[in-house]
């Protein structure tokens, strides 16, 4: 049967200054079926999505939905069009009732004599909840009483209120626990009995294939191949995936190393102040790259903060082996040659509005400094060693950080402790939104740090960087340990995923 | 567009020159030179000079993330308590230290408030500025002002040169030595990155607590020359001391070319050219025959304005939100 066009992009392109995430990609989507989204990070997969669903301008091509110009402006524009899109973010109002949020800006319809009658809200939201088949919520509850996933499944009802032609799933399933995710493929496989669209992105190859029809693979911002259902094998999807890159150097090549015995950084059953960690013990070795992963929410982001003294611990400590000393704030881990990349790149490990210069001497001025001097010359050398050894690009050292590229503000974060000769790093997510390139000399320099013989916490989302790059891998879930895993080529995404959920 | 990028910010750095410049021109024209005459020269420098301590000292403190409202108050206080004791002992040296001890009392209460409690330290400032109000009137009673001249034994009278003389090495003094806190040691780094981002400064290693308990006690240094200046050429203290210099602090840090939210663009010239700015700006107004209320209301506009136009400007934020 010849299935209906439903969505159509023309070498839509997409450009971030120097940066290309989607280059004259050609995509479509059609009605009764549902179009899989596979790539690495940084491919170009939510781009092209969130291009459609006016959360940003392409930078050119065009784009035609049920056969009319499609451009819009803001993502109300793109609900309006018939395209309705779940993200990977949390995209619930706090502070409000379930049924608030799913009406958000739609109040007016529940006005009963200029009052809003919250009764006949709760009741339209349940019918909403329950055309999803989510059942097990109270819409009059707070939605700061639910959980993750329950909000995720709010968020979820709130699109398909809306009644979208064509939903477009980005990675949200990730958050979910089996139940989750089952609502969410019944709404998919509902969709598509009902002729409509829907464009899945995932990372999780098994439930592509299981769900989808066609599978588009994206690299680089580009489309590499259109797959129908009975071309889908993992390895096929892999090899199209990573391409040719991947064969050569990208993450480090050697195996079989012995991890040292020396035990440089200790936590002993820790338990933290937002209830993240539960009783949680491990070691760093000298000289080892240490991976941490596991399902968002599963405490591997408070555990390196807790490692750098950042998190409040209620129960257990993190000890500097060497001197014997618990580290207790963020000071007492630079002390003792500690560093730390934070997931929150531009929140947290970032003065956006101030230059690379004061950036990066905000953890790095004590080695510069002359008794009590800071002589502003000194300061640019060192500032410019490192941004020479990073090759920051950038107009001068002078430059604010808030107009630098993603990769490069991460430089800027990583030059802050390269400076300083730190003996352990805490890398939470170090890659996250920075390009392939970038990536690649990321990984270059933290196998260079290793070797060194630096000890390095590497704490990531994406497992593929965490089995390339680890000496030794720690899934967490739910704030405990939930497998351990050692450097080997036979290590897969499987192995880990079965732990990880 | 590199071009353009670099000729805003050019124009940006010099706004607070040109503003001088224009304030002194228009004001000039306006007054028809009367706001150069001599006697009002004298003046103008000496009230440049109380306002440019405050402020200099306040850009630590502003510069760091610290909204202080509290300023008139803590100046008002440190003055009549020194006063006081000028009055009892008769010596302007036991008035001098009083006038240091308190302000450095209070310099380091606010900065152990600002680093230990969670209280939103404007607020905190702007309980204190009344409580301090209040407090030196109760102190006071029924008088209202304390003259120099009843103290127990007659305290020096400085003629006009040497009152010059001694402001103007106090606020070149103050001003060198904040001047290379601020650019040559970390005390600078640390202040615009905790202001800039302080969750980003902590994870930085930088010594939080510390630096707050600094640039706070850095800041009451320049409140107390101020206070003490005040006092000796006014030869009395009162309710009324110090009036309007926290007001002045503000508006002169924003003419100075400095956000209020502090962060990375601090820095101490600030002080100095939003001093002058404002202070010419209040003498050429009051010269014109303008009196307090409508000074008030035209220098709130001017403020309202700066703030708008650096808004443009900055894609950072001018006030704290």
């Amino acid at each position: 049967m010849e299935k209906e066009l439903l969505f159509e992009a023309k070498k839509l392109s997409k450009h971030f200054g120097p940066t290309i995430a989607l280059d004259e990609v050609d995509f479509k989507v059609y009605r009764g079926q549902i179009t899989g989204l596979i790539g690495e990070n940084g491919s170009g997969k939510s781009t092209i999505t969130s291009i459609a669903a006016g959360m940003q301008p392409a930078t050119s091509g065009e784009m035609f939905f049920k056969g009319q110009a499609h451009k819009p402006s803001t993502m109300i524009e793109g609900a309006k069009a018939g395209i309705g899109m779940i993200v990977q973010e949390q995209g619930t109002v706090s502070g409000i009732s379930v049924a608030q949020n799913i009406f958000l800006g739609e109040e007016g319809r529940f006005k009963k004599a200029g009052l809003i009658s919250k009764r006949k809200m709760n009741a339209e939201a349940r019918k909403v909840l329950d055309n999803i088949r989510f059942y097990d919520v109270n819409p009059a509850a707070p939605i700061d009483s639910l959980n993750m996933q329950d909000r995720k499944l709010v968020e979820i009802a709130k699109v398909m209120y809306e009644n979208p032609e064509m939903l477009v799933v980005d990675e949200t399933t990730t958050a979910l626990s089996q139940h989750g995710r089952e609502i969410i493929y019944d709404i998919m496989r509902r969709m598509r009995d009902d002729n409509k669209a829907v464009v899945f992105i995932s990372h999780d190859l098994e439930e592509l294939i299981e769900t989808c029809d066609t599978l588009t693979v994206l690299r680089d911002g580009k489309l590499i191949t259109t797959l129908n259902k009975d071309e889908m094998k993992e390895d096929v999807i892999k090899r199209y995936m990573v391409g040719r890159e991947m064969s050569e150097h990208y993450y480090r090549e050697d195996y079989g190393g012995k991890i040292s015995d020396e035990v440089v950084l200790k936590a002993e059953s820790i338990t933290t102040g937002t209830g993240m960690l539960m009783d949680f013990s491990m070691e760093l070795h000298k000289g080892e790259i240490l991976g941490i992963g596991g399902l968002s929410h599963c405490g591997m982001h408070e555990l390196g903060r807790a490692l750098f003294g950042e998190e409040k611990i209620l129960e257990g400590k993190v000890t500097d082996v060497k001197t014997g000393d618990t580290i207790t704030s963020p000071r007492s881990a630079l002390l003792h040659g500690y560093g730390y990349v934070s997931k929150n790149r531009d929140t947290e490990a970032l003065v956006l509005t101030a230059s690379i210069k004061d950036n990066i001497l905000a953890a790095g001025y004590d080695k510069v400094q002359k008794g009590p001097f800071l002589l502003p010359k000194d300061a640019k050398n060192y500032v410019n060693k490192q941004k020479d050894a990073l090759s920051i690009k950038c107009a001068s050292i002078n430059q604010e950080v808030q107009y630098l590229s993603g990769g490069n503000k991460q430089k800027v974060v990583f030059g802050k402790w390269v400076g300083r000769d730190c003996d352990i790093l805490i890398l939470d997510c170090p890659t996250r939104g920075v390009d392939i390139g970038v990536k690649a000399a990321m990984y270059d320099l933290i196998d260079k740090m290793r070797k060194e013989g630096k000890s390095i916490v590497m704490i990531s989302e994406e497992l593929t960087e965490l089995i390339g790059m680890s000496d030794r891998l720690l899934i967490l879930k739910d704030g405990s340990l939930a497998g351990e895993f050692m450097r080997s080529k036979e290590l897969s995404e499987n192995d880990i995923i079965n732990v990880m959920i | 567009m590199k071009t353009k990028k670099l000729n805003a910010k050019l124009i940006g750095n010099l706004a607070p020159y040109i503003g001088l410049i224009a304030v002194c021109v228009i004001f000039g024209l306006l007054t028809n030179g009367k706001l150069y005459s001599v006697t009002n020269l004298q003046s103008l420098t000496c009230q440049i000079i109380v306002t440019a301590l405050a402020t200099i000292g306040s850009i630590f403190v502003f510069g760091a993330g610290f909204f202080d409202i509290s300023v008139t108050g803590c100046i008002c206080f440190a003055a009549v308590l020194g006063g006081m004791a000028t009055i009892k002992t008769g010596s302007l040296f036991v008035g001098l230290i009083v006038v240091i001890i308190v302000s450095l009392a209070f310099g380091i209460m606010k900065g152990v408030f600002a680093s230990l409690v969670n209280v939103p330290f404007f607020i905190f400032t702007i309980v204190l500025g009344s409580v301090l109000s209040a407090a030196v009137l109760v102190i006071l009673g029924s008088e209202t002002t304390l003259y120099l001249r009843n103290a127990v034994t007659p305290v020096r009278e400085f003629s006009f040169n040497e009152i010059s003389i001694i402001n103007i090495i106090c606020l070149a003094g103050f001003f060198v030595v904040c001047l290379i806190l601020f650019n040559y040691t970390s005390l600078g780094v640390k202040v615009k990155n905790m202001g800039g981002n302080i969750v980003s400064a902590k994870q930085s290693g930088i010594s939080t607590k510390k630096t707050t308990i600094t640039v706070f006690v850095i800041c009451a240094i320049g409140f107390a020359i101020a206070a003490f200046l005040i006092m000796i050429r006014t030869r009395t203290v009162g309710g009324s001391t110090a009036s309007g210099v926290g007001n002045d602090v503000m508006v002169a840090l924003v003419l100075g070319g400095m956000p209020l939210s502090g962060g990375p663009k601090s820095k101490i010239s600030a002080g100095i050219l939003g001093a002058a700015t404002i202070t010419i700006l209040n003498s050429g107004l009051s010269i014109m025959g303008l009196d307090t209320g409508q000074i008030q209301i035209f220098r709130g506009v001017i403020f309202i304005v700066v703030v708008l136009i650096s808004s443009f400007s900055y894609r950072g934020k001018l006030l704290p939100r």
